[in-house]
């Protein structure tokens, strides 16, 4: 469980409020998803409160291509230093009338860098096998996934490999940040 | 002095539940509540209420409630910010009162005018058989506590079937929160709504 809720006097760090939801995903080829997210930070964050990775629910649009999660986000950072800024890596997936559950995408988005009300579409791409992985894919589902998810959002490791495009997931992300001035940062 | 290092800031919501948008319901009523964290306390204003029976007209498929939402909040620190829990009620074919949709979202912080498009959602029953007892006998699968709807945690089981928009829009002023360092963007004098449904647009 990733959850900290400590109250401590940080009047010498600065601190980021991410205060938002992730909205919905459209552009998929079947309607009823839902969606694994996390944040991940650099060595010098700390989380003081909110939960940073989570699950949404299973939504089936009665009407439309669009699914809404409306989950809501809610965490407080605090941080000695720039680098590592906040980044949400997402999973999209779907859930099919039994219960099976098959990857329907991978994308990542950085929190944006100053204050306000920020509204992010997150493109999302899923791993492309063989040509017979492919035809596999259409009748029985399945499909190759990353053995690493830390591939969503570090560009290290991704030379050869293959993908293809898939839908996009909306994201309504609110940033505050407090003490970011007194250290000279300009956003 | 106090009014210099002030510790705690305030937030005033100004603002209407304008209307919704349910293709498929008619003669509906919105319940709502403020869900926020343990550092936040309601000053002034009312932290829930009920709106009136709104239904569609011949001439227009809108449901309009124009209901005013007027609230003052205070805190010592932004996590647990206030959110705003929306539940729409309405009757179905015997009579019965079932929920049509829940929704929630957050008070906007950056002051100046925001118009937000809320989703809705019903929790969906997972067997046929259950759906349709759930039809026939007026009892669909409801939260328990509508305020669970503002929370991110457990949601990995259920299932939901997302059918409508409210539209609420808000004028937002907040008190110290820059004298106490925060910085939150600058001030919105467009209102900003969200255009994600492909169906239409409601109110505008």
């Amino acid at each position: 469980m990733s959850y900290v809720v400590v109250k401590e006097n940080c009047c010498d760090m600065a601190e980021l409020h991410i205060i938002g939801q992730i909205v919905g995903a459209s552009g998929f080829p079947q309607n009823s998803l839902f969606c694994k997210w996390g944040v991940h930070t650099g060595g010098a964050w700390r989380l003081l409160s909110g939960l940073k990775e989570g699950q949404t629910q299973v939504d089936i649009p009665q009407t439309g291509d669009m699914a809404y999660w409306s989950h809501p986000i809610d965490l407080h950072y605090a941080t000695k230093g720039l680098q590592g800024w906040p980044k949400f890596h997402l999973q999209v997936w779907h859930q099919d009338s039994f219960g099976r559950c098959q990857l329907y995408g991978y994308g990542y988005c950085h929190v944006p860098s100053n204050p306000g009300h920020h509204r992010i579409s997150c493109v999302t791409w899923r791993p492309l096998g063989s040509w017979q992985e492919q035809l596999a894919q259409i009748f029985v589902g399945g499909g190759p996934q990353l053995r690493s998810p830390d591939l969503i959002y570090n560009g290290a490791d991704r030379y050869r490999l293959q993908t293809e495009a898939m839908g996009t997931v909306e994201l309504e992300l609110g940033v505050i940040m407090r003490h970011f001035d007194k250290y000279g940062v300009e956003s | 002095m106090a009014a210099n290092n002030p510790s705690v800031f305030l937030l005033t919501v100004n603002g209407q539940i304008e209307g919704a948008n349910f293709p498929e319901y008619d003669s509906l009523y919105c319940k709502y509540c403020y869900v926020y964290g343990h550092d936040w306390a309601p000053t002034t204003g009312l932290e829930e209420g009920i709106t009136q029976i709104t239904c569609k007209s011949s001439h227009s498929n809108k449901l309009i409630w124009n209901f005013p939402l007027e609230t003052t909040f205070k805190s010592t620190n932004p996590s647990g910010w206030p959110q705003l829990v929306v539940s729409v009620y309405g009757p179905d074919v015997f009579g019965n009162d079932v929920v049509r949709g829940y929704g929630a979202t957050h008070i906007p912080f950056t002051p100046g005018q925001h118009t937000r498009t809320i989703p809705m959602f019903v929790p969906e029953p997972t067997w046929r058989l259950q759906k349709f007892t759930g039809w026939l006998l007026g009892r669909r699968p409801e939260y328990t506590d509508p305020k669970v709807v503002a929370q991110g945690e457990g949601r990995e089981v259920t299932r939901v079937r997302s059918q409508g928009f409210v539209t609420v829009s808000f004028h937002i002023m907040t008190k110290d929160m820059r004298k106490m360092g925060y910085d939150t963007g600058s001030s919105t004098i467009k209102s900003v709504t969200s255009d994600w449904s492909t169906e239409e647009q409601p109110f505008l």
